[in-house]
């Protein structure tokens, strides 16, 4: 029953989009907000608490991570009433983009609160073909062409990670026959598996999927292509819900991993993360435009959560994840503002925003870009901080104490490039540049605000305890 | 007896396929493909005694070997596709290529060929299969040869799924079908769009 009401605003979205959207899409954003009410029942359930059986269950972990999600779909769906107004849209792409996130929207809510690992593969699939036709809303040849290539390279991912599903559940089905898909279960008794090296392989596989989905090394530009060639909501969609439903089952396979073989996986994420943050700061140091620079930076967030959640400091991990899930829809639902006069152009974009609701939309920008590149008290400074001090522990315990250590301080050079780029972004934006006049809408005002809010919460206490209490 | 047959001819439609310039050919051999892999379903199905193998042979022998290559014929003929698809990659290459993609999947198949008994010979085929399927969507700039490839893709899963785990569960074998028929959806609207602009 509350997997029903979870599902609920994203049918009311799929249902509404038969019928006259100019007025339903004032409502939408009223009825998404009820998906908070069984989110807060399943914070307040003892868990795990079963919705489909032992299928699809809810976890201190994935109901953390749906509430992020829909807190993001819910911000989007706000923005989404001006969308026509941002972008030149036809009344009928209008529609099929509703259509087609409501599909989106419950294909990830599937995959998140899956405990099944062919059940997680299915809806993020979902997800993907929806995707697919959101990217070609936009009525462009570039945009047709990054449908197709998002369909071609998206599928090559997904089809790794079923092919590694496969094999973990041919490794498995010995030991646990058809229950063999089932997180909980396999976390339970993966240490009876006798044939380690299929388990591994299929680990291999499902995180080179997952890794090519996200962006890292060496697909690391077919992303920000895609994103940039579609509407601006759709990188939010990516960032805050995509996103996240890849982490979440890249953290539960890789829990199976880390108990056949910690220091394996932690070697192969590391060099991974590694080689991915390499390309990614000369690609971002030579981004020329808003939604390659906030997808980029991405990127570099998604590296640095698996790279904490592999060297055990899930706390960090899941900070950082919270806070990455926040504060990039809101930058990439800002872009959609920033360029609505000019892309490929950051000087003097943040100028020109005059009353009440155009400076709050300018410090809120500041606010978000500072946060985004974890200057205190944003909640990715705490969770660095945190993080890094766990991959020292793990570097001072190991054998290759100093290789670790030198890594890790490329590491952070590598970082304060990415800052180094922000900062002079902001400052381009702040004082160089033409001011032109420019509109702030209440919906989008609102949006961005929600973000805001959202990410400052993470630093309540609360969530702080929230967070610490999942892995303990 | 049956089931080497079948998956002989799994593999050697796969290589045809990739060697294939014509667009109506590769659908073709693509719908002779899944034929064989239904066929092969049900076989290892009425061996094991798992009705559930049965079924998912059924289906695919309807959906997969007659409704979707009749459709991608019907959006072939619609959509005014290129017929003429060869490959970038040449073909005395791919004549190399394929021999080495499938010895190399025997060799990888070989750490772990104990655990799946005898079937080990069955999922080197399958993952080469892949690796071939794989081969066939990124040599190809056109469109239409890379669909045929996402779909000879999804049939070398499938065959992966029969033969190192004896049938993946029948929930999840539905819902990978659900996300072919949302594919093909997909395509569809996709091409139209494209001719619209």
């Amino acid at each position: 029953m509350i997997l029903f009401y979870l599902t609920i605003p994203a049918f009311i979205i799929f249902f509404v989009s038969f019928f006259e959207i100019d007025k339903a899409k004032k409502i939408l954003p009223y009825s998404s907000f009820l998906v908070l009410l069984p989110i807060i029942y399943l914070f307040l359930v003892d868990k795990p608490y079963n919705l489909i059986g032992d299928y699809m269950i809810a976890t201190k972990l994935n109901t953390y991570v749906l509430l992020v999600s829909s807190i993001v779909a819910i911000g989007v769906i706000l923005s989404l009433i001006t969308l026509d107004k941002r972008v030149k849209i036809s009344k009928k792409g209008y529609i099929q983009f509703y259509r087609f996130f409501a599909t989106f929207w419950l294909g990830l809510t599937v995959s998140i609160l899956s405990n099944n690992m062919g059940i997680y593969w299915i809806g993020l699939e979902l997800a993907t073909l929806s995707t697919v036709y959101m990217i070609k809303t936009n009525l462009s040849k570039r945009s047709i062409s990054e449908a197709w290539n998002y369909m071609i390279v998206g599928t090559i991912a997904i089809s790794l990670v079923l092919f590694g599903i496969i094999l973990i559940y041919a490794s498995a089905k010995p030991v646990l026959a058809e229950d063999a898909m089932n997180f909980q279960l396999l976390l339970e008794n993966i240490k009876y598996i006798k044939s380690k090296t299929l388990f591994e392989i299929g680990f291999l596989m499902v995180s080179l999927g997952m890794f090519i989905k996200m962006g890292f090394f060496p697909m690391s530009l077919w992303l920000a292509n895609i994103e940039r060639a579609s509407y601006y909501p759709i990188a939010a969609l990516f960032s805050g819900i995509l996103e996240s439903a890849i982490l979440v089952g890249f953290f539960n396979f890789s829990s199976l991993a880390m108990k056949i073989n910690p220091s394996g996986v932690f070697a192969f994420v590391f060099i991974y993360a590694f080689l991915t943050l390499f390309i990614i700061t000369f690609l971002l140091f030579k981004a020329k435009d808003f939604i390659r620079l906030f997808s980029l930076s991405g990127i570099e967030h998604m590296v640095i959560i698996t790279l904490f959640w592999v060297s055990g400091a899930h706390f960090a991990a899941l900070l950082h994840f919270g806070a990455h899930a926040f504060l990039k829809p809101a930058l990439f639902l800002s872009s959609g503002i920033l360029e609505f006069k000019k892309k490929y152009n950051f000087a003097g974009t943040l100028k020109g925003f005059g009353g009440f609701y155009g400076n709050l939309f300018y410090y809120l920008v500041g606010f978000l870009i500072l946060a985004v590149i974890s200057l205190p008290p944003s909640p990715m400074f705490f969770s660095e901080i945190y993080g890094i001090s766990a991959i020292f522990s793990i570097a001072l315990k190991s054998k290759y104490m100093l290789l670790v250590l030198t890594f890790v301080l490329l590491f952070l050079f590598l970082l304060s490039i990415i800052f180094y780029k922000f900062i002079q972004v902001y400052q381009s934006m702040k004082y160089e540049g033409e001011e032109v006049e420019k509109v702030v809408y209440v919906n989008e005002i609102l949006s961005i605000c929600i973000f805001a809010l959202a990410t400052l919460s993470l630093l309540s206490p609360l969530a702080f305890n929230y967070l610490k209490g999942i892995y303990e | 007896m049956m089931i080497n047959f079948s998956i002989g001819i799994f593999l050697a439609t796969l290589i045809v396929s990739i060697l294939s310039t014509r667009l109506l050919k590769l659908i073709f051999w693509y719908g002779v493909n899944s034929f064989f892999l239904g066929l092969l379903a049900i076989f290892i199905g009425f061996k094991q005694g798992d009705s559930v193998l049965i079924f998912s042979g059924v289906i695919t022998l309807i959906f997969k070997a007659f409704t979707i290559p009749y459709y991608l014929k019907k959006f072939a003929i619609k959509f005014n596709l290129k017929r003429d698809v060869e490959s970038d990659v040449k073909v005395h290459f791919n004549v190399m290529l394929i021999p080495v993609l499938i010895v190399f999947s025997f060799y990888l198949v070989s750490p772990f060929a104990h655990t799946v008994g005898q079937n080990s010979n069955y999922v080197a085929i399958s993952i080469s299969s892949l690796f071939l399927s794989l081969l066939l969507l990124i040599e190809h700039i056109s469109v239409a040869p890379k669909i045929v490839g996402f779909l000879l893709m999804e049939n070398s899963l499938f065959l992966l799924g029969i033969t190192a785990t004896g049938g993946m569960p029948m929930l999840i074998e539905l819902g990978v079908f659900f996300d072919l028929m949302m594919a093909i959806v997909v395509i569809n609207l996709l091409l139209k769009e494209e001719r619209a602009i």
